[in-house]
């Protein structure tokens, strides 16, 4: 029998993913905009970046993204969806955006995996990925880094505190973010 | 082990043998072309295997259109432009590149601005960005390293923003690579070593680094061993047929391997060492792979150790001690091709000054095959690694 790819419905286990994979983009983009202000490491590596770039992070055909944008030597969260970007780091579809999304693995093992891929300078792309890396620091619970990262970061005190106040005001900000 | 999940594509014919290249006329009527467009170098020309091409064409109805022989080592976007108006103004239907690595990636991304109608290269930048597919094009290699006969990628050099451009797709691919030994027998000594060593990089980081399966493993070990039986007889004897075939079977082996496993950390810092002190790729990944290789043992030490073998270094049943010898081995190679032509095995030898060392490493780090690399490569790894190999 031949069916229209446009009336199968979406599976409820797509929807679920779809959902978390939605707001683990909304917290990274908050996250990220505020670990920028903060983290020296982090505003080391954004010095490199190309002035007002705009990278997005998002799932194909039609999932969830995000869009990102240097400003001053920090990161403005733009809001949902693709703004014009420079680059685009693409999931190819949402199962393959849920695992690194659920902490099961590392952005780099989805790059590995061809899960994932950059539209646009490769280069850039790397940048935007070792970054990233830095803000799963804050956002991630410690009990998953040796599946993330290839070296666990060891967080000072100091970052630690930081991580606490990103965790506290976390639900603030997402609130604020949805709108975007 | 298998890993969770991989890809794998080569949907290139592969046309091997002696004289192979008289085939090409054949294979062109196969893919439905007439009037090929045949890209090269000066060098190409001047060594005559320009000649031995358009003698193939001999009493068939194949006409190439036009030869484009103005290619440079490093070919940049204002070339590729150049070669996709030849490509119109001729009226061609089909790219030959006769040459190396840059002979091809200028080929592929001139047939992509044929095809996609436009002359901004910048916007296919990035994986999988092109949807039409290219025109005929058929691939007869003049070194033994690149393996580009068989991969999706090309790279170039954009004059405007001064960045190297890299592209990777399906329809990138060749239709058809032809392996004639004929083509690669006047390759100097030296050009000899450096690209066998280039293969030998691509085969071995294909086999340990982080994107590895068990379709580019035969690929990447059936390269190692060809190169390690062969590579020193084509350098000391340049005309041996039998070695220079098998040279070009294993650099295209390890090109279909690394075209789907990537490659690692001495691909990074190779790239960069080009990049910053204008070392040639074969020659820094010469120098650079027994200490990318030792840089993963924590991580890999057993996976490497599996290469020994094919290295001519029988196994110990120690894994560690098994990875060591694979890295001697690496080293010997790199020692014997050093007395038989003046390959370096250091980068003081390769014209690097140690202030460009910190500018290397921060460059390298930048490399998206730095990623795929098993241990993680900050700028102190890299820096590391190349003050070992300084």
């Amino acid at each position: 029998m031949k069916q229209k790819t446009s009336t199968v419905k979406p599976t409820l286990s797509y929807r679920l993913k779809k959902t978390v994979v939605g707001i683990a983009l909304l917290a990274l983009g908050g996250t990220f905009e505020k670990v920028s202000k903060h983290s020296a490491e982090l505003k080391e590596e954004i010095k490199d970046w190309r002035k007002g770039i705009v990278i997005s992070l998002g799932v194909l055909p039609k999932g969830p993204a995000i869009s990102l944008k240097e400003e001053n030597g920090t990161i403005r969260y733009l809001g949902r969806g693709y703004k014009n970007p420079d680059v685009k780091i693409l999931f190819k579809n949402m199962d393959s955006a849920f695992i690194p999304f659920t902490a099961q693995m590392g952005s780099h093992i989805a790059f590995v995996q061809h899960r994932a891929l950059v539209h646009g300078s490769v280069v850039d792309g790397i940048k935007a990925n070792r970054a990233m890396a830095i803000v799963q620091a804050y956002l991630l619970p410690g009990i998953v880094f040796g599946k993330v990262f290839k070296v666990p970061p060891k967080l000072t005190l100091k970052q630690k505190l930081f991580k606490l106040y990103v965790y506290l005001t976390m639900g603030i900000d997402m609130a604020l973010n949805a709108a975007k | 082990m298998l890993p969770e999940y991989y890809e794998f594509i080569c949907p290139v014919k592969i046309l091997s043998g002696l004289k192979a290249l008289s085939n090409l006329p054949y294979e062109l009527t196969l893919l439905g072309a007439k009037r090929p467009l045949i890209v090269t170098d000066k060098g190409v020309v001047r060594a005559g295997l320009l000649k031995l091409v358009m003698e193939a064409f001999s009493e068939s109805d194949i006409e190439p259109g036009i030869v484009f022989d103005e290619t440079p080592p490093d070919s940049g976007s204002a070339v590729v432009n150049k070669v996709a108006k030849l490509f119109k103004d001729n009226k061609c239907d089909s790219f030959v590149a006769v040459g190396g690595g840059s002979v091809i990636d200028t080929a592929k991304c001139a047939n992509m601005i044929v095809v996609e109608g436009t002359n901004d290269l910048m916007k296919f930048q990035g994986v999988d960005r092109l949807e039409k597919d290219m025109k005929p094009f058929v691939v007869i290699p003049t070194t033994a390293g690149t393996g580009s006969e068989v991969t999706s990628a090309a790279v170039i050099y954009d004059e405007a923003s001064h960045t190297k451009m890299a592209f990777t797709s399906s329809k990138l691919f060749p239709k058809a690579a032809i392996l004639d030994p004929r083509m690669t027998m006047t390759m100097p000594a030296k050009i000899s070593a450096a690209t066998g060593m280039d293969a030998l990089t691509h085969a071995a980081e294909a086999y340990y680094c982080l994107a590895k399966n068990p379709v580019s493993d035969g690929f990447a070990i059936a390269a190692i061993r060809l190169i390690f039986e062969n590579l020193l007889t084509t350098v000391k004897e340049p005309k041996n047929k039998e070695a220079r075939l098998a040279m070009l079977n294993a650099s295209l082996l390890a090109g279909a391997a690394f075209s789907n496993s990537l490659v690692g950390v001495v691909h990074g810092i190779a790239h960069a060492t080009g990049g910053v002190a204008r070392v040639p790729h074969g020659v820094a990944n010469s120098i650079l792979l027994p200490f990318g290789m030792e840089n993963n043992f924590k991580k890999v030490g057993p996976i490497i150790g599996e290469l020994a073998p094919f290295m001519g270094m029988p196994p110990t049943g120690k894994p560690m001690k098994d990875a060591e010898n694979a890295v001697a081995a690496v080293r010997k190679l790199g020692k014997q091709l050093k007395d038989a032509s003046g390959l370096p095995t250091k980068l003081s030898e390769a014209g690097v000054t140690k202030e460009q060392l910190p500018e290397i490493a921060k460059a390298a780090i930048n490399d998206g095959s730095c990623t795929i690399n098993p241990e993680e490569i900050t700028y102190e790894v890299a820096l590391d690694i190349l003050k070992k190999a300084f």
